[in-house]
Parts: C-alpha cells; sequence; structure tokens
C-alpha cells in the first residue's frame, strides 16, 4: 500500500493561535481514516489546509504525491472536499446542482450526463433528480454533498464531521455509502468527535488535541498501545476484612497501580500491563486460594481511549514502554 | 447501486489551456445563475414591465415637447420634430443610466458575500475552477440582466430616428457609455462583496459609493466652481483651491459622460446646448485663462480643444468659453460642436478601473494565493476557519 496523504510538521497560526502545532498524519490508499478530536483540536484547519482552502504557516502536506501548496490546481482534481458547515443553492435542481459542479470540472457533456445518473444512484437520489435541493432534508443534502464532491471521480475524500445534523438512520445511510465508496477504492479521511461511528467505520485513526497528533495507527493497534490505563474488575466470594486484604493483596502487585473497593463489593484495579500480564495476575490470585468469581477487563472503547488520551489534566495511569503517545506540553 | 466509471472522466490538463478552462469555468458559473435567475416566467414578466414604463415614459416627454411646440414656447414649429427626437433621446438615456447605475452595483454587491454567507464558496473554491473565471463569470451572470434591458431597450430608442435630430452615432455613444459604466459599477460592487464578509454590509457600503460617483463629484465641481473668481474681464482666476477641480473628477461621474454625449447632439437645439453648459460650467476646459505677469498663458489641460476665433452670440456652448477671444492665435474649428472631450476619457477611466476592481477581486477570493499586503505577517485568508 502507498501514502496517499501525506503531511510533514504541519502547522497553522492565526493571530496568536495555534490551531495546528505539528501534525504529521500518513494515510494509506484505500483507507477510511478517522480524525478524532474535541471540537478545536484543529481537524478542521487540518482538513482545510488538504483541501487547499488555507496555507499552512509552516511544514508540508502532499495529496497523490502533489504538494498542496505548490500544486493547488491539480491537488483540487484528485481530491474531493465536503466541509462541516455546507450550503446549497437555492433555486437549483437536484440534477442541475451536480451538473453545476460536473462543469466547474469541466467534464464533457456527454459524460455529464452519465456521471450524474451514476451518482444519484449512488447515494440514493435518483427518484429526487428534479426536485429543487433546498427541499430536501438534512441526510439528503448530505449525500448530495457527498455526491457533488465525487462528480470527478477524485483518488481522496476529505469529509469534514459529515455525520453531524443527521438523525441516526441516516448516519447508518451514510456509513453504508462510505463503506461501498471505500470498496470503489476510494481513500476517505474524515473527521468527528462522534466516536463509535468511526470505531465501526474506520481502519484507522489518528487522536488529535490541542494541534496535535497524540495517538495515530490501526484502531485496534492504538487500542492496544494505550491500554495502560485498563480497569480491571473482580469479583471474590470474601466479605468484610477478608474483601479489604484481598484489596491489599492486589495492590501490592508491580502491575496494579491503584486497588479500589466498591460498594457493591467489586474490587477495581487500574492495571498498567497487558493481556499477558493480566492472565499471570490471574493464575497468581487463584493459586493463591482467592475465591474469584469474575476477572474482566471494564469494556474500552475508543471514547474512553479518547476521553483518556485528550483530557489535558489527567495523567495517565502510567506510561507504556513502547508507542508512547506524545502528550501535549 | 451504480458503479462510477472506471475510466477518469477528466480531460488532462495542459498549460496552453489556461483560457479555455477560464471561459470553461465563466461559463459553468453563467449556466448557473442564469437558471436561478430566469427560471419560470418573473425575469420576462419584469422585463415586460420595464419596456411599458420606458415606452410610455418616451411617448409622454414626446408629448410635453409638442405640446410646448403647437403653443410657440419651444421655439419655430418647423423645428419641433429635431426637437421632440432629441427630448426623447435625453430623457431615455439619462434614465437608463439612472437605472444602470443603481441597478447594476446592487446585483453584484451580493454575488460573493452571499455564496460565502451560503457557505457555497467553498465548494466553489475546492473545483479547479479558477478565481478569475469566479469573478469573471460572477459579475457577467449578474450584468447580463441589466444588458437585456440596455438590449431591449435598443428598439424604443431607435423611435427618435423618426422624429430626426438625433445622429446614430449619438445612440451608438450613449450605449457604449451605458454599457461601461455597467461594467465599471458591476466590478465595484462585486468587490465590495468579495472584501466585505456580510451582504448587508457590501450592499450598503456599494450604495454609498455609486452615491458618491454619482452625486459626490458634482457636489465636488461645484464647489471648486463657486470657489473660483473671475476677474473683469470674465477670466477665470485662481481661488484658493486653484482654478478649477481636477478634471478626473467629472470623468469618473458616468452622468457628466452622458452629458458630454447630449452635449454633441448639436448645439442649435436646446437640449444639446443645456447639457453643454452644464459641463463649461462645471468643468471649465480651455476657456480660462490665466493672466499671469507675463501675459495670457492658455491652460494646458487634457480638455484642451480648438476655439473658433468667433464665438456664436448669445449661445452659450462646452468649449466655446467666456474668454475665448483672448486666444486668438488658436486656429478655427472649421464646423460643428467640439465633442467627444469628456465621455471617451470616462469610458477609458471607467474600464481601467474595472480591470483594477476585478483583479482585486480576485485576490479576495482566491483562498491560498493571496497578496501578502505585509511581509511576516500572513493576512488571514477570506474563507475563515
Amino acid at each position: 500500500m502507498t501514502d496517499i496523504v501525506r503531511t510533514e510538521g504541519l502547522v497553522k497560526r492565526y493571530d496568536g493561535t495555534l490551531a495546528v502545532a505539528g501534525v504529521d498524519l500518513v494515510v494509506q490508499q484505500g483507507e477510511i481514516f478517522g480524525l478524532v478530536g474535541p471540537n478545536g483540536a484543529g481537524k478542521t484547519t487540518t482538513l482545510r489546509i488538504l483541501a487547499t482552502l488555507l496555507e499552512p504557516s509552516a511544514g508540508t502536506a502532499e495529496i497523490a504525491g502533489l504538494s498542496v501548496t505548490r500544486n493547488p490546481d491539480q491537488v483540487r482534481r484528485v481530491l474531493g472536499f465536503m466541509p462541516d458547515a455546507f450550503g446549497v443553492y437555492d433555486d437549483m435542481k437536484v440534477w442541475e446542482y451536480l451538473d453545476f459542479f460536473a462543469r466547474c470540472y469541466a467534464i464533457p457533456p456527454a459524460a455529464r450526463r452519465r456521471v450524474i445518473g451514476d451518482l444519484l444512484e449512488l447515494v440514493d437520489l435518483a427518484d429526487k433528480r428534479e426536485a429543487y435541493v433546498q427541499t430536501l432534508s438534512r441526510g439528503m443534502q448530505q449525500r448530495l454533498c457527498l455526491a457533488h464532491a465525487l462528480v470527478h471521480d477524485p483518488q481522496v475524500l476529505l469529509l469534514d464531521e459529515p455525520a453531524s445534523g443527521l438523525d441516526p438512520r441516516a448516519r447508518v445511510e451514510l456509513r453504508e455509502l462510505l463503506r461501498e465508496l471505500r470498496s470503489m477504492g476510494k481513500t476517505i479521511l474524515i473527521s468527528s468527535h462522534i466516536l463509535p461511528e468511526l470505531e465501526e467505520l474506520c481502519t484507522s485513526v489518528a487522536i488529535v488535541d490541542r494541534g496535535q497528533v497524540l495517538a495515530q495507527g490501526r484502531v485496534a493497534e492504538i487500542e492496544r498501545r494505550l491500554r495502560f490505563g485498563a480497569v480491571l474488575r473482580v469479583r471474590l466470594l470474601l466479605e468484610g476484612a477478608d474483601l479489604e486484604s484481598a484489596r491489599d493483596r492486589f495492590a501490592g502487585d508491580p502491575d496494579v497501580a491503584s486497588a479500589a473497593l466498591l460498594e457493591d463489593g467489586t474490587i477495581e484495579l487500574g492495571f498498567r500491563g497487558d493481556d499477558a500480564a493480566s492472565a499471570r495476575l490471574l493464575a497468581a490470585s487463584v493459586a493463591a486460594g482467592l475465591p474469584i468469581v469474575s476477572f474482566a477487563r471494564a469494556a474500552s472503547d475508543l471514547e474512553e481511549l479518547f476521553l483518556q488520551v485528550t483530557s489535558g489534566d489527567r495523567e495517565p495511569v502510567a506510561t507504556a514502554s513502547e508507542g508512547a503517545p506524545r502528550w501535549p506540553s | 447501486m451504480a458503479e462510477l466509471t472506471a475510466t477518469p472522466v477528466l480531460p488532462p490538463v495542459r498549460r496552453f489551456s489556461m483560457f479555455a478552462r477560464t471561459v470553461g469555468g465563466v461559463a459553468a458559473i453563467g449556466v448557473k445563475e442564469l437558471r436561478g435567475r430566469m427560471r419560470g416566467r418573473r425575469a420576462f414578466i419584469i422585463l415586460t414591465i420595464y419596456l411599458l414604463l420606458l415606452g410610455g415614459f418616451a411617448l409622454m416627454v414626446e408629448k410635453i415637447v409638442e405640446a410646448n411646440y403647437q403653443f410657440g414656447f419651444g421655439g419655430v414649429q418647423a423645428q419641433a420634430s429635431p426637437a421632440i427626437g432629441q427630448a426623447i433621446f435625453t430623457a431615455l438615456l439619462m434614465l437608463m443610466t439612472l437605472q444602470v447605475v443603481f441597478l447594476a452595483p446592487s446585483s453584484t454587491a451580493g454575488a460573493i458575500s452571499l455564496e460565502r454567507e451560503k457557505q457555497t464558496l467553498e465548494l466553489l473554491v475546492t473545483t479547479p475552477i479558477s478565481s478569475l473565471a469566479i469573478v469573471i463569470g460572477k459579475l457577467l451572470s449578474a450584468l447580463i440582466y441589466v444588458f437585456l434591458l440596455i438590449a431591449a431597450s435598443v428598439p424604443l430608442m431607435a423611435a427618435v430616428f423618426v422624429f430626426g435630430g438625433v445622429a446614430p452615432e449619438d445612440v451608438i455613444r450613449g450605449y457604449v457609455v451605458l454599457i461601461v459604466t455597467a461594467i465599471g459599477l458591476g466590478s465595484f460592487g462585486l468587490l465590495c462583496s468579495s472584501v466585505v464578509k456580510r451582504t448587508t454590509a457590501a450592499t450598503a457600503i456599494t450604495i454609498f459609493g455609486v452615491l458618491a460617483i454619482s452625486i459626490g463629484t458634482i457636489f465636488v465641481l461645484a464647489f471648486w466652481q463657486a470657489m473660483a473668481s473671475f476677474d473683469q474681464n470674465g477670466n477665470r482666476r485662481p481661488g484658493p483651491l486653484g482654478i478649477r477641480a481636477p478634471t478626473p473628477v467629472a470623468w469618473i461621474n458616468p452622468f457628466m459622460a452622458q452629458a458630454d454625449v447630449l452635449c454633441g447632439i448639436g448645439s442649435d437645439a436646446s437640449f444639446g446646448g443645456m447639457w453643454c453648459s452644464l459641463i463649461s460650467g462645471l468643468v471649465p476646459s480651455n476657456d480660462g485663462v490665466i493672466v499671469t505677469d507675463g501675459g495670457p498663458v492658455p491652460i494646458p489641460g487634457p480638455i484642451l480643444q480648438p476655439v473658433p476665433a468667433v464665438p456664436e452670440k448669445g449661445v452659450l456652448q462646452f468649449g466655446r468659453g467666456i474668454a475665448a477671444a483672448d486666444v486668438a492665435a488658436v486656429p478655427p474649428q472649421p464646423f460643428g460642436v467640439p465633442r467627444d472631450g469628456l465621455w471617451t476619457r470616462s469610458v477609458a477611466l471607467w474600464l481601467g478601473l474595472s480591470a483594477l476592481f476585478l483583479i482585486l477581486s480576485v485576490q479576495a477570493v482566491s483562498p491560498t494565493r493571496r497578496w501578502r499586503l505585509r511581509r511576516g505577517r500572513r493576512t488571514t485568508p477570506s474563507v475563515g476557519p
């Protein structure tokens, strides 16, 4: 696989504020790449730089080997961009809307008709062909805007918060659509703060906060790398003082950062080891004669990781030895 | 679901096709704008009403002048027909100038800022369409309705030839000024629209600009005129502001340019003469002679015209002035009125200004390739965060 989007040391300064502070991204061809971060993290600015709408203050950005600053015209031909807030022209029919953008890309008339028909089929708006754009629902407008970004058959799609403002059904439809686009060989860069969605959809993610990439890679890999703060929940067939001594026993383990006795009798362990370490801890506990009812890792999803990584005032439970994220200083 | 075409649909990028690409972009914008604007009957109903009003106005002017001649106010009845022709020409031309002066800039004042407000500009600038094509396309599609109104008035204007008194060249001159004024003020509105973020503000600034151009300049000229003084021979003497206003102040006013065109239709009729005297009153050209210690010195100036040795009596005419007899050395003009002194310069000035406004608009629309006004500090792009 080849790198199709690459940024190095991307910096964007607005008067006095640093919106993007040295972002390095590598997106490989055919991926659905999620840019995750809280509002104001620099996701939109990064996408805008890639979409040739902003000039970076420093650093380089390339799409399909073309510099976005030196060859913006060529870059615009290989990418389709859908901004987070977009408008539609009033007084325009759905097919005319696509026809207009197809004309902007200088697509010849015969090909234009074919592309408009294909795209309306793709985004499931074929029966709305003659409808006026402003009469479409928000979800339909979103799909139409996505279709507009596809008229020139771009290699890369930049979608800024495409799911915002959509109802659950429209989100599912959008997700299906993006999967279909991926199967057509498109690389999709998508920014969002709605994490469960990205988790299902994306092949890779970058977690961004305060203009910096905190972690980047395959979803599973990031989860593995960042799971230094995992929580183990242990239930024992013990009560009272026995339970407290069991808690103290767990606290003595070198991989356990903290041990707390919850009101329902569960012991919650802040655990810094990996899966092998937790297996070893379980074996040691059983060998020591503790009556363990359940021993489970608390369900950790991207959302939890995200909160853990991006909360500025909370230190990680421990720093993993490899692949440690760079924390904002 | 349909598969997207596997073969690339984009034509290959060629360096030499820059011009063709710009034309294609202009066409794309034009088609889009006109689809929205000309849909349904609205545009054509407005056009019909406009023509009815214009025709009714011309008819009324005709009746008024005719009535004046009937009761002997206008002069000899045999001269009534050319006078009617000139009156209709004058009335229609000034009315259409008024219409162009306000319609052209107000139709472009929202062209870019509306796209920005509706958040469609970003979709547009991320296509390969150039900023130049966006600006030209917006200008032309906004002006095309103005041009349509102008073109629709041509048959009506042709009615003046039934009465006579106006030459075809005069009509052509008038239309040249109209079209250039539409382009110039349209570009001005477009510049306001692309620099100012909000449409309401852009429209307000545009209207203020138009008022300054059309009324403010007249005021400046009149004020300057009032400040000048004359000696006992009627020669203009330098006042506290100098001898006269800078003539470009007059060139920039489209109404002054049209007055010059109307002045050219002939000095004999009251209508032409009226405009000539208006111009020579506000924009003294070569008439004034500064009397210095060394003797009379003709004032060099861009509106310098040959002056006849003996001015006609009784009629104050543009280019033949109060002190013309003092400049006996200048060879006399063989025939006709001195003309084309002002409107040609007005047209040239506005064409230049249009080009300047459009270049600045392109810079304001372009997201990344903006000129750096100050080194070291980057300007905030027009499509902000």
